[in-house]
């Protein structure tokens, strides 16, 4: 038994038995906890109550403040940083002002989503205690795993485990922080 | 499954052809011609986005639309009833003086400036495309390539319903392989020869590039509108997930980002360059309530679409996204009447308003062709299995998940 536990760990052996332990783990009010799986399965987002993501929003932010980012720029310096008239057009013009906006809302949008993923799932990260469990590799391979985080507010070392037991959790161990 | 009743959109479309025909009584033939040629414009620009989005499903070797491309493959049934509907224009361009809707058929047609086309340095040189024979024979060719492409797909898809032969599954993909440039380039030439030849003065390499936004944004608002047709009928119960009218509304919002970018490099390009025989284009679409249309276009066609489908809830709300397929199919009905209408001109060569009666007649052919288009894809509907069952990528299509 670890000083400092980070939480519990629980084994499945199959998908399906994995998604029936966490929705019961989801109905029981839990936040923060998590599934490892060797692959992506389909529908436990939903029995986990997972949300969709929120890195559309910090998406459409980049690219709104690229797009004003753009026409300000071009306005400001087509205006009255260095007014030249071209073609006798008028000094400033959202028109051709319009290319280098779309290319920099692009730019802004690209940047805002990998920052905000990175951001959003707390990367780079270098380090995690799940990563000193000795079976962990097989979460790789045929094993599943599903680990609640003692930080969650309805941890208690006891009756967590007693859940994890009573949805089909397989050698149920403390995780070392 | 049952058999859904095609004599009612028959119905409506022989009224609405009956009252475009009417409309002879009320205004001249020539803008009748030029409405029916929204109209027939409207649902062939549905139908050959359609045929697009199977060759592209098969180029792909997709999965998730093998259920969708079953119900496109009904809806290019109405290539065949969309070429007879599109005669009248063909016999009228030889009776008379030959210029009832296009005006270069005819050399000695004034135009603005009290000169005849014959003399007109541009058509003199774009006299060797622009001329009554090649029309008719192009116009006869792109129908019969789509037809035998549309008759190619249909025959391979609903064959394997029976055999499950991978064959017909390879076949399709050749058909893919050759049938996409075949379409993309007949597609451009059909928008240049009917819509853009209107106004033969005027150049733009964006034109077929544009007509191919819009027959994409038609098809895949129509393939929303039908899905869920059969949802609500109880078909697609079990059938349609979520994820599906999530995939189709990201390409809706791709397609209205495309037309959006074709459509504005038309405009900076000519805006830019600032050339007479470009700019008249734009010009006369400035005139009167054409002003507000144009506007329209850039915030009905792009801005509004753009927002409600950044929205993932509104993709997957199938009150939302039906409502959001009608926009698109109302605005794609603006976008051709900007491109075909300003063509009808008055005395002084401005055009006649937006808002006038030739805009009554454009609607009754949209109905027109519009109740005939749709009862060939009702009649094609009962003739086979509801999904292709057999098709080597069908339960990938009913699993599918993002």
């Amino acid at each position: 038994m670890a000083e400092k536990p980070y939480g519990l760990i629980a084994t499945f052996d199959t998908p399906g038995a994995l998604m029936h332990a966490a929705e019961q783990v989801r109905d029981a009010g839990y936040m923060k906890w998590d599934c490892i799986t060797p692959f992506p399965v389909h529908g436990l987002d939903k029995a986990m109550g997972v949300r969709r993501s929120k890195v559309p929003r910090i998406s459409l932010a980049g690219g709104i403040t690229g797009f004003c980012t753009g026409m300000s720029m071009i306005w400001f310096m087509d205006r009255f940083d260095y007014p030249i008239t071209v073609g006798g057009k008028p000094l400033f013009s959202p028109l051709f002002a319009f290319p280098v906006s779309y290319e920099l809302t692009i730019l802004f949008t690209a940047f805002a989503t990998i920052g905000g993923m990175f951001f959003l799932n707390g990367l780079p990260m270098h380090y995690h205690p799940v990563l000193n469990y000795e079976d962990i590799r097989r979460g790789t391979d045929d094993l599943f795993f599903l680990v609640i985080e003692k930080a969650d507010a309805r941890y208690d070392a006891a009756n967590t485990r007693a859940l994890l037991e009573k949805v089909g959790g397989k050698l149920v161990n403390e995780l070392e922080s | 499954m049952t058999k859904p009743d095609s004599s009612k959109a028959l119905g409506i479309g022989i009224a609405g052809i009956a009252v475009t025909a009417l409309g002879l009584l009320v205004s001249k033939p020539h803008v009748i011609a030029t409405a029916w040629l929204v109209g027939i414009g409207f649902w062939t620009a549905i139908a050959i986005g359609m045929l697009m989005m199977i060759l592209i499903h098969h180029i792909f070797d997709a999965g998730w639309s093998t259920v969708l491309r079953r119900q496109y493959e009904h809806g290019i049934a109405a290539f065949p009833w969309l070429l007879l509907l599109f005669l009248p224009l063909v016999a009228a361009s030889y009776l008379g003086s030959h210029d009832l809707i296009w005006p270069w058929m005819n050399p000695d047609h004034q135009i603005v400036g009290g000169h005849q086309v014959k003399d007109d340095i541009l058509y003199v040189k774009k006299h060797a495309f622009l001329n009554l024979p090649l029309f008719t024979i192009v116009t006869f060719v792109f129908f019969g390539l789509w037809i035998w492409i549309s008759a190619r797909l249909r025959k391979a898809s609903f064959t394997q319903d029976g055999d499950g032969d991978v064959r017909w599954t390879r076949m399709s993909g050749k058909t893919a392989g050759f049938g996409i440039p075949i379409v993309a380039l007949t597609l451009t030439g059909a928008a240049i020869y009917w819509f853009k030849s209107l106004e033969y003065h005027w150049f733009s390499t964006m034109y077929g590039v544009w007509f191919f936004a819009n027959c994409m944004r038609g098809a895949l608002s129509c393939g929303v509108l039908i899905m869920l047709w059969l949802y609500n009928r109880g078909d697609f119960k079990g059938i349609l997930k979520t994820d599906h009218l999530w995939a189709i509304g990201q390409l809706m919002l791709t397609f209205t980002v495309f037309w959006a970018y074709v459509s504005f490099s038309q405009y900076f390009l000519i805006w830019n360059a600032n050339v007479p025989e470009e700019t008249f284009w734009y010009n006369i679409r400035e005139f009167g309530d054409w002003w507000y249309v144009s506007l329209f276009l850039v915030f009905g066609n792009f801005l509004l679409p753009f927002l409600l489908l950044l929205s993932y809830r509104f993709k997957v709300t199938h009150r939302t996204i039906r409502r959001i397929a009608y926009l698109v199919l109302f605005v794609i009905f603006v976008d051709l009447c900007y491109n075909i209408l300003p063509a009808l001109q008055d005395k002084d060569g401005n055009p006649q308003p937006f808002l006038s009666i030739n805009l009554l007649w454009a609607v009754t052919s949209v109905i027109g062709v519009g109740g005939v288009a749709i009862a060939a894809y009702l009649r094609s509907f009962p003739t086979t299995k509801l999904i292709p069952i057999r098709d080597p990528r069908i339960a990938e299509c009913l699993n599918h998940n993002e």
